[in-house]
């Protein structure tokens, strides 16, 4: 955030270096997906390859098959899209989890009843999902390649932390040992508060800034709200415009 | 310096739109991620034996080859279903999958004759112009050979009744396919003015006199048929023994199968085969499932322990060198 961008200017190496988009990392992203591709086909084809139901009915027709790979394909990708987000904020949960709610609401909703009688032709999957997804090995195989596809990016990415790690691993903060559970304290540092506004200009042009040293985290604090008179909410990186 | 802008364009100065919404941010620690690993890998390896065991103690009989009497040297827990397989049977071939109306096997009688569904061909009218019923390659190909299972009992046959009801989809019976309404108390006149596809032996309204709800398109064997298949080895209900004699399972013993063979599998290279399963909680036999998850179970664990010793390691050196 802002003020790790002040306090840690290296941080800026890697874009200016195009680390993280040179034919490397286009490379990696390339073996990874060809990996992904092949697990989620591969695991849904040979788990339902020569099987059928708890009631004996069929469950490696086109269709089922089809609803198994897109949900594996779906829920894989909201772990891996978990796995990339650095801050979950009640936002990203919203959206994280909504997009996993939405896909299996518009799921049922197309392969309803309903929708079949109204267009029989536009609407060829009708019960697909009620009887593919009741069954306890569609879940299985689902968990199945997620956990394939995810864990060796969590494994990839502990090890070259641990053996190689950049900048931006180490500007992070150390986790509060004192707590039970990793929860970082609210982030509410806003420098670019004071820094937009006008009446700072004095502040910003004055060597003042540059001798204070600035606090690794800012402990949270209420933001004002709106205000007649503009003034900067939160704690402005250790800063007030009285000049403290 | 200066008035400024208006204060109208200002953004709210709240944590939404600041971006100063409290938030979670995970990190992943050596504490995080090789308990995590472990954990995977130990409740992966009791699904996978579970899923292994089970799989183990389904029974699976495949009869290939036109011998006709099988021994079935223990007995067969029920109720068990039989089914035909076919192999080199591209039934997800994509114009032999679209080949087929919706609105015709739903029972509109309008896309009978005036309008079929133009991937219906060439297997929508016939070689006099007459509009076929039902339409379609998949129609067409319906899987038309007859089983008959006996028990050689003291040298006599006895019959061992297949249960043709409800092997097929509830909801393929129930609300994709509707037959059309009789014309004239007559189902034969509902289909006046259109052919039986070219490769069946009897036409639509045939295909079961003796149930009307198993004629026409709600006929189970037709059903099953047109639930096409995703992969070209597969198998298909044909029906279930769970009646009389045989509720309980199959008693060991010799066993007669009686095919009625008219279905042509050898110009394309296919092979058919019968099968006799009987299910489970996780339905029925593929050992795949319990294996992939003992494999990637004890794989968990392993690169568990590799990062543990990596981390302990590269800690170690750590604190050597700031020391």
């Amino acid at each position: 955030n802002d003020c790790y961008s002040q306090s840690y200017p290296q941080l800026y190496e890697p874009g200016q270096r195009s680390l993280y988009f040179s034919k490397g990392a286009f490379i990696k992203c390339a073996l990874h997906s060809c990996y992904s591709s092949l697990v989620l086909f591969f695991v849904p084809y040979a788990a339902v390859r020569d099987s059928v139901s708890t009631d004996g009915h069929d469950i490696a027709d086109h269709q089922s098959f089809a609803l198994l790979t897109q949900t594996c394909l779906t829920v894989t990708v909201c772990v891996q899209l978990g796995l990339d987000l650095s801050y979950w904020t009640a936002v990203n949960h919203l959206f994280v989890w909504g997009s996993l709610g939405m896909y299996f609401l518009v799921t049922f909703t197309m392969q309803s009843d309903g929708l079949h009688r109204l267009y029989a032709s536009s609407f060829p999957f009708v019960g697909t999902a009620h009887n593919s997804l009741d069954q306890v090995t569609v879940w299985l195989t689902v968990l199945l390649t997620a956990v394939l596809c995810v864990l060796p990016v969590v494994v990839h990415r502990f090890l070259f932390m641990q053996l190689n790690p950049t900048i931006n691993d180490k500007a992070q903060p150390p986790p509060p040992r004192r707590r039970a559970r990793i929860r970082r304290s609210s982030t509410r540092c806003s420098g670019y508060a004071f820094s937009y506004a006008y009446g700072y200009g004095d502040l910003v042009t004055s060597k003042r800034f540059l001798r204070r040293p600035v606090p690794l985290r800012s402990a949270g604090s209420t933001p004002a709200g709106r205000s007649a008179a503009f003034r900067p909410a939160g704690r402005s990186a250790g800063y007030s415009p009285s000049g403290q | 310096m200066k008035a400024g802008p208006s204060r109208t364009n200002r953004p709210d100065n709240t944590a939404f739109t600041q971006q100063r919404l409290p938030a979670w941010q995970p990190i992943l620690s050596a504490g995080i991620v090789i308990p995590g690993f472990t954990l995977i890998g130990l409740a992966f390896i009791g699904v996978g034996v579970a899923l292994f065991v089970t799989s183990q103690k389904i029974t699976d009989l495949e009869v290939r080859g036109k011998r006709d009497t099988h021994a079935v040297l223990f007995f067969f827990q029920g109720p068990v279903f039989f089914y035909y397989g076919l192999t080199s049977y591209y039934q997800n071939f994509r114009t032999y999958g679209v080949s087929k109306d919706g609105y015709q096997l739903s029972g509109d009688t309008y896309y009978f004759n005036v309008r079929a569904w133009y991937s219906c061909a060439p297997y929508q009218y016939d070689s006099n112009n007459n509009p076929i019923v039902p339409c379609g390659s998949i129609a067409n190909s319906m899987f038309s050979d007859t089983f008959q299972l006996y028990q050689v009992v003291n040298g006599m046959k006895k019959q061992v009744p297949l249960d043709g009801k409800g092997i097929a989809w509830w909801t393929d019976y129930n609300i994709k396919y509707s037959n059309p309404a009789l014309v004239n108390g007559s189902f034969a006149n509902a289909f006046s003015g259109t052919v039986k596809p070219v490769n069946w032996s009897k036409p639509v309204y045939e295909l079961d006199p003796t149930d009307q709800a198993n004629n026409g398109f709600l006929n189970q064997n037709f059903l099953v048929w047109m639930r096409q298949a995703a992969l070209p080895k597969f198998q298909k209900l044909y029906g279930r023994i769970a009646e009389g004699d045989y509720a309980q399972g199959l008693p060991a013993g010799n066993y007669t199968l009686l095919i009625n063979y008219s279905y042509p599998v050898i110009s394309f290279g296919g092979t058919k085969k019968v099968v006799l399963s009987n299910v489970s909680w996780m339905g029925g036999k593929n050992q795949f499932l319990g294996i992939a998850y003992l494999v990637i179970g004890s794989l968990c664990i392993v690169m568990a322990m590799v990062m543990l010793i990596i981390y302990a390691k590269y800690k170690f050196t750590d604190d050597d060198e700031d020391m």
